[in-house]
């Protein structure tokens, strides 16, 4: 059975608005990494939060482990990572993991043996610092730790490494690798192509909320070509216009 | 229910962090701790004056004085603090975005709405308590016989605050919180004022006409209004007394401001459950 499988799925956030997402369908088996890729605002975000139960579609259907996402039991074994994630912020970070560890219905002492580690694999073990003082990169971070605390068996990160160091970048694509080999399904959101063609075995591209290509990455990058080169073309025949830049930019040099 | 608990303990662990609480605390007690010896300073003074001699109604009417003067100090940062609980508990999280991470851990929104709820009301409770428990304490320094009247009066400010607090707590969830305080304020300060008066003047047969009569009862008993102990009304009977006037004629001015009776502690607790209800309905539909 699928982890997860998405059929049809259409959203608009208000009547009148075009749909962010306009019919996207597909299946996510276990061990698999799958790509959600698209220039900002095609719905990526929007897929992602539908399948974790934050936002409910308009048409079509979501199966999350044989069941519907907004049934808590679904979500037990989700790891959810959201773009520009943020906490409760008079919080501290291990206080947020034990929160969220409750949460996920861990006991005292798994809690005590996951939590250090946890913070320790994220670099923040030695943070003492509410969230209300933290950076984004650091919010990224715990946003990655929190959504790997209750051991999931489908990780979905939404631009996960926007905000991070390239050190952190490496983190967590080791992260991923290791995840994926012990049976996890990865679902990344990423407009990081290098990164996506690094870590995904399949892709879907997506642009104004409909699914434009999708394969695995052989199918949809051709021998000798790299993903950037896929993306590029696709969009570029859309927006022929991207490339000009401000009139202005090259006026006033004397000035 | 799973995650009640932890919602609750986080919620209350950052609201003991949130330092505009500390200081409507702190303001309130020191207020409540400055008005009691300051009292009771005036209170030697007049006590020691030869020309004004001690008698009984004296020490009577100062003592509910302070008790007035409490009940307002009481009600004003009994309000502050249910403001500060109600515009932060839920509004934070789902402005943030924080509850994106939380609403996607296996926790369903009931459990989350009540675990707030909880945390609120705990928080509300004793906060508004200490701060009782202190004036309590003050009135130690006077004479005694109102003792029951500000427990009284206590359960009334709390019961009406935690009123505020859903209020503000539900509209939150709406609307920005600082519009959902406004709309609270005006609704809780202007209108209820309103129209508790006009149903305590037809209950004191002030107002005759059986329309009028009938409006203001139906308007009375559909909005939420707010509980009041029998302090107001003890108050004005003192007052007349020590005025010299005959007992008698403290009657009318008495019943205008009676205390509030059962149907109005069972409409309160009804009014409770309603915007508890409408914390969970919102925070339910909402998308994060
Ligand atoms: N909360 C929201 N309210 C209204 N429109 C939204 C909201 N979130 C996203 N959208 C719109 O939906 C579309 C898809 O957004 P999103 O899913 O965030 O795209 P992506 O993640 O691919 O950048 C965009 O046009 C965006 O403006
Ligand atoms: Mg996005």
């Amino acid at each position: 059975m699928a982890v997860v499988s998405v059929k049809d799925l259409r959203k608009r956030y208000r009547a009148g608005d075009p749909w962010a997402v306009d019919g996207v369908t597909f299946e996510l088996e276990a061990g698999e990494a799958f790509g959600l890729l698209g220039p900002n605002g095609a719905g990526k975000t929007s897929v992602v939060k539908m399948i974790a139960g934050l936002i409910h579609p308009d048409v079509g259907s979501i199966s999350l482990f044989g069941s519907h996402p907004g049934n808590p039991a679904a979500r037990a074994q989700l790891g959810f990572a959201p773009e520009d994630p943020d906490f409760p912020k008079f919080l501290r970070a291990s206080e947020i993991l034990d929160y969220f560890a409750s949460l996920l219905g861990l006991d005292e002492a798994e809690r005590k043996r996951r939590i250090p580690e946890t913070l320790a694999f994220a670099g923040l073990d030695a943070e003492r610092r509410q969230i209300r003082q933290f950076s984004k990169g650091m919010k990224q971070r715990l946003g990655i730790a929190q959504a790997i605390l209750g051991r999931p068996k489908l990780l979905i990160l939404d631009e996960p490494t926007a905000d991070l160091d390239p050190l952190g970048r490496r983190d967590v694509r080791a992260l991923i690798e290791r995840l994926k080999q012990s049976g996890v399904a990865i679902l990344l959101n990423s407009h990081l192509l290098s990164e996506v063609e690094l870590v995904c075995d399949t892709v879907a591209i997506m642009g104004k909320g409909r699914v434009l290509k999708e394969g695995t990455m052989e199918e949809v990058v051709p021998e000798g070509r790299n993903l950037e080169d896929v993306f590029v073309e696709l969009f570029q025949a859309a927006s022929p216009k991207r490339d000009q830049l401000p009139s202005f930019i090259d006026e006033g040099q004397s000035r | 229910m799973n995650g009640t608990a932890a919602v609750a303990r986080y919620t209350l662990l950052e609201l003991s962090r949130r330092r505009v609480l500390l200081v409507f605390f702190l303001v309130g007690s020191l207020g409540i701790v400055g008005l009691g010896v300051g009292l009771r300073i005036l209170y030697s003074l007049f006590e020691s004056n030869p020309n004004g001699g001690f008698n009984p109604v004296t020490n009577q009417f100062v003592e509910l004085q302070f008790v007035s003067l409490i009940r307002s100090a009481l009600g004003t940062f009994g309000l502050l603090i249910a403001y500060g609980i109600g515009m932060t508990a839920i509004y934070h999280d789902l402005d943030s975005g924080a509850a994106t991470s939380i609403f996607s851990k296996p926790v369903s929104r009931f459990a989350f709405s009540v675990g707030k709820i909880l945390a609120g009301v705990a928080a509300l409770v004793v906060i508004v308590g200490l701060l009782a428990v202190e004036a309590r304490l003050v009135m130690l320094l006077f004479g005694g016989g109102y003792e029951d009247a500000i427990t009284e009066e206590v359960l009334a400010t709390v019961a009406n605050t935690l009123v505020v607090m859903l209020i503000v707590l539900a509209l939150s969830t709406w609307m920005n919180n600082i519009v959902a305080a406004v709309v609270a304020f005006v609704y809780y300060n202007v209108i209820t004022g309103v129209m508790t008066l006009l149903h305590s003047f037809v209950n004191s047969n002030l107002i005759e006409n059986g329309v009028a009569r009938a409006v203001i009862d139906v308007a009375y008993w559909l909005f939420p209004h707010p509980l009041t102990s029998s302090i107001p009304a003890a108050l004005v009977r003192a007052q007349v007394q020590a005025g010299g006037q005959s007992g008698q004629s403290s009657g009318p001015a008495a019943a205008v401001l009676q205390g509030s009776g059962p149907g109005d502690i069972a409409w309160w607790a009804f009014v409770m459950v309603f915007f508890a209800a409408v914390v969970y309905y919102s925070v339910r539909r909402r998308q994060v």
